[in-house]
């Protein structure tokens, strides 16, 4: 269906894409596995029309593209859907829909399209109300607005580029079903990712790129997580942490009956209990919006809470503010590191910083001590492998995994007695997630309490001596990590599983 | 890229000059002269490029801090208001207390202004360019109205104040011309400005917040407090400029003393990128620009509106140029 051969795109001296090639057969789910930057992204540029190889050929459906628009792309029958979704937030499905699409004719016809919307939607089992709006749908649901468009418009072809990075776990699984159901219907995917157990699980086969060249190619039948990750990245990032197992010490991050209401007064927090010792790591598991921001701002010092108290480390700050908490010790790993967790017009010397500028020794008096902020950088960047120019090169331009290394670098450079991570490797590759990993288990040894809050199962059950499930704003589970059942778990990130934990296991086993 | 813009806009003008009928070389060696020609005319034009100066530098702290603050107009009037009051009330104050004093009363009454937009936008919600804006006309038509009534001079055709006495006058920097200390005192302040912005907690405040809401609220920073305190300062130095105007420039309060003053410092800003250190350039240039308007609409006939053409092609220019960078510059 597909024949992409010889393509190579270099931007500058970086050479993006080297004589790659890539062919997608008719009613096949091919993966393009690949670390940020390995030139994924750029690839499936060049074959929409939005950047120009500098060689090479792409064959579709036995005809040529060349030096064709994404709009030539979408009429010759492929559909991209991106990372970040193009859709007007504010309008309905329908409307969505009709935006941009030459069909729609030059007079509307809402009722029309929103028969074929439900109709296709039906079909591939993509539940969706065509009347209703956008930015209220869940990011899994704007997402299968982004299919429904690319299928209406006759996408033979669908793309999808990293399009499991924010969607909770049965979400995913739903994405998969769909999935399926299109290449049972005759169509191709092409599922761009860097996770392996995705991969594996929908594609029938794979093409692994790293620094620009294809690695290896493979069926999915024949090959295993091991091979797929050393054609990835090169080495085996897949061996099990090495875990000291050892008594917890005393409670440092204590949260007593927290009870959280949003602007619009629902519960998003109903009297949430828990505490972390000294050495430990809980890990929240749970479906993205069942009260992990609000848990987050809470401890953070971001939002207050309606009642019920945060103890860093036998400090009571749940009426301070941020200087309260870092002052007691807490350190925290916001989720959103683009606009939260770093400035990124801003240098990495000033990103590492970012929160400790107004306190010795940084701050000289009434002044900043700009050799002490660009000392501190240039070891910090050195003890975390932070690959950047210079200290002074701007954070926008580096790559994710650089930047999570920043917030590291500065969050454990403290060393905090406690750690609040939300989702620290969400985006990440497996290379950079394993070294986030690695450095959070070196603060635990180090006898830190850590909590970790994770919407991917399978790394809270890694990371976590306990795991807990958050479902509606409660705690619905909470067992140490050897009695942990996937399965179990699962039900009760669904919410059909309700074991409210006893004081044993809310505040772990008391040491002898 | 600043340089450039004006290249541009200098020759788009010259077009429209040519189109007019006139030589556009001839048109533009009259605006050097009348601008750079004489001492007496390199006095008026740095006089001139004060005010904008200080007003400018407090805007380009507030657009950096994402705070759209376009009340100039309106803070300079209440300063150039406040100096009046205190330079009448207290003629026979020592000659270098009182301009000091003057000038002061100028700076307190130009932050009240802005403090006050700044109080309506944190406790009402209601965006700062609406009531920064709205402001300047209440602020303006509040000058008019003290002119009106007892600061006006009796007797007097036009709305304006008497003169103040000689103590009151802001000092001659150089004997013989009319050039005054403002110019100092601006520059200073725009260089003690260049220093807040990179090298003091609080000009880091004000980075990081003009960067990222969500993440100056994760460093710890309060958005209000930090807003409320680069209004007062913004608004501090456009009141000082308008003290500076009535105290060294027309030594008496006149009606529409400053109209345009708080506009332009907002296009000065833009040019210098939003760099503290770089209204210096801008605001001269500006100063020196409006300076030899006039000579070059009597010795050409063009007419010196050109002036503000070029000034809005220059504007139109590096913003044009900015769109390019966006997001790729260092904040």
């Amino acid at each position: 269906m597909l024949r992409m051969t010889g393509i190579s795109k270099s931007f500058g001296s970086v050479r993006a894409n080297r004589d790659i090639e890539l062919v997608v057969p008719p009613q096949r789910i091919v993966g393009l596995l690949g670390e940020n930057g390995s030139g994924k992204t750029t690839l499936m540029n060049v074959l929409f029309g939005m950047v120009r190889p500098d060689a090479g050929r792409i064959e579709f459906d036995g005809r040529r593209l060349e030096g064709h628009t994404p709009r030539e792309a979408l009429a010759a029958g492929i559909g991209m859907i991106h990372q970040h979704f193009m859709l007007v937030p504010a309008m309905t499905v329908t409307e969505n829909v009709m935006l941009g699409w030459a069909e729609t004719g030059r007079w509307l016809h809402p009722a029309a399209v929103a028969a074929r919307i439900r109709e296709a939607s039906m079909a591939y089992g993509l539940d969706l109300d065509p009347g209703s709006v956008v930015a209220s749908l869940p990011l899994g649901a704007q997402q299968r607005v982004e299919i429904i468009k690319a299928i209406l418009r006759g996408a033979r072809l669908l793309v999808l580029d990293e399009p499991t990075s924010s969607l909770s776990p049965p979400e995913v699984s739903g994405l998969l079903d769909v999935l399926r159901r299109l290449r049972a219907e005759g169509r191709s995917v092409i599922f761009i990712s860097h996770k392996l157990g995705e991969i594996l699980d929908v594609c029938d086969e794979v093409v692994v790129l790293r620094d620009g060249e294809v690695t290896g190619r493979a069926e999915v039948a024949g090959v295993s997580r091991g091979d797929l990750a050393r054609m990835m990245v090169g080495r085996d990032v897949t061996a099990p942490l090495e875990r000291v197992i050892r008594q917890p010490g005393h409670e440092r991050l204590v949260v007593n009956e927290l009870t959280v209401r949003d602007a619009g007064g629902v519960m998003r927090l109903r009297g949430l209990s828990f505490s972390v010792r000294a050495g430990e790591v809980l890990a929240l598991a749970g479906v993205d919006g069942n009260g992990q921001a609000e848990l987050a701002d809470v401890i953070a010092g971001l939002a207050r809470p309606e009642s019920g108290h945060v103890f860093v480390d036998g400090a009571d700050v749940t009426r301070g503010g941020v200087a309260a908490r870092l002052a007691a010790g807490l350190a925290h790993v916001p989720a959103d590191r683009a606009t939260e967790g770093l400035v990124r017009e801003m240098t990495v010397a000033e990103n590492i910083a970012l929160r400790d500028f107004d306190r010795p020794p940084l701050r000289r008096g009434l002044w900043l001590d700009g050799s002490a902020i660009r000392a501190r950088a240039v070891e910090r960047m050195a003890e975390y492998d932070i690959r950047a120019g210079d200290d002074e090169s701007l954070v926008a331009t580096l790559s994710g995994g650089n930047q999570q290394k920043i917030v590291l670098a500065r969050e454990l450079g403290r060393h905090p007695k406690v750690l609040l991570a939300v989702q620290p490797t969400r985006g990440l590759d497996p290379g950079a997630t394993r070294f986030v990993i690695e450095r959070v288990m070196a603060l635990r040894e180090a006898g830190a309490a850590v909590l970790y809050i994770s919407t991917e199962l399978e790394e809270a059950l890694g990371v976590g001596d306990r795991i807990g499930v958050l479902h509606a704003g409660r705690l619905v589970g909470l067992m140490p990590r050897a009695d942990a059942d996937v399965t179990r778990i699962g039900l009760m990130m669904a919410g059909a599983l309700d074991e409210a934990p006893g004081a044993a296991a809310l505040y772990g086993t008391s040491p002898e | 890229m600043s340089l450039l813009a004006i290249g541009l806009a200098f020759a788009a003008s010259a077009l429209l000059i040519a189109a007019a009928g006139k030589n556009p070389l001839v048109a533009y060696g009259a605006l050097l002269q009348g601008s750079l020609g004489s001492a007496d005319r390199i006095a008026v034009a740095l006089n001139k490029a004060t005010p904008y100066l200080l007003t400018g530098v407090g805007v380009a702290l507030c657009f950096r801090a994402r705070i759209i603050n376009i009340g100039g107009e309106g803070q300079i009037a209440l300063g150039g208001l406040a100096a009046t009051w205190v330079a009448l009330r207290f003629p026979q104050a020592p000659a270098v207390v009182l301009p000091a004093l003057a000038l002061g009363a100028g700076a307190l009454a130009g932050a009240l202004w802005a403090g006050l937009a700044a109080a309506i936008r944190l406790r009402r919600g209601v965006h700062e360019v609406l009531v920064t804006l709205l402001l300047n006309f209440v602020g303006v038509l509040i000058v008019s109205e003290a002119l009106q009534g007892d600061l006006g001079e009796v007797g007097a055709g036009f709305p304006q104040s008497p003169l103040f006495a000689r103590a009151a006058w802001l000092p001659r920097l150089i004997p013989n011309t009319d050039l005054h200390v403002g110019i100092v005192l601006a520059a200073a302040t725009v260089i003690v400005a260049h220093v807040v912005l990179w090298r003091t907690p609080f000009g880091f405040r004000v980075r990081v917040l003009g960067a990222s809401v969500p993440a100056a609220a994760y460093v710890g920073i309060s958005p209000a407090r930090t807003f409320l305190s680069v209004m007062l300062l913004a608004g501090g130095l456009a009141g000082a400029a308008g003290a500076v105007e009535v105290l060294g420039v027309h030594y008496r309060l006149i009606e529409g003393f400053a109209t345009g003053f708080g506009f332009n410092a907002v296009a000065i800003a833009l040019l210098a990128a939003l760099n503290p250190i770089a209204v210096l350039p801008a605001g001269l240039f500006f100063g020196f620009l409006e300076t030899g308007a006039l000579a070059m609409q009597r010795a050409v006939g063009v007419p010196s509106p050109l002036v503000a053409v070029i000034q809005g092609l220059t504007m139109v220019f590096v913003l044009s140029a900015m769109g390019l960078t966006a997001g790729r510059e260092r904040v």
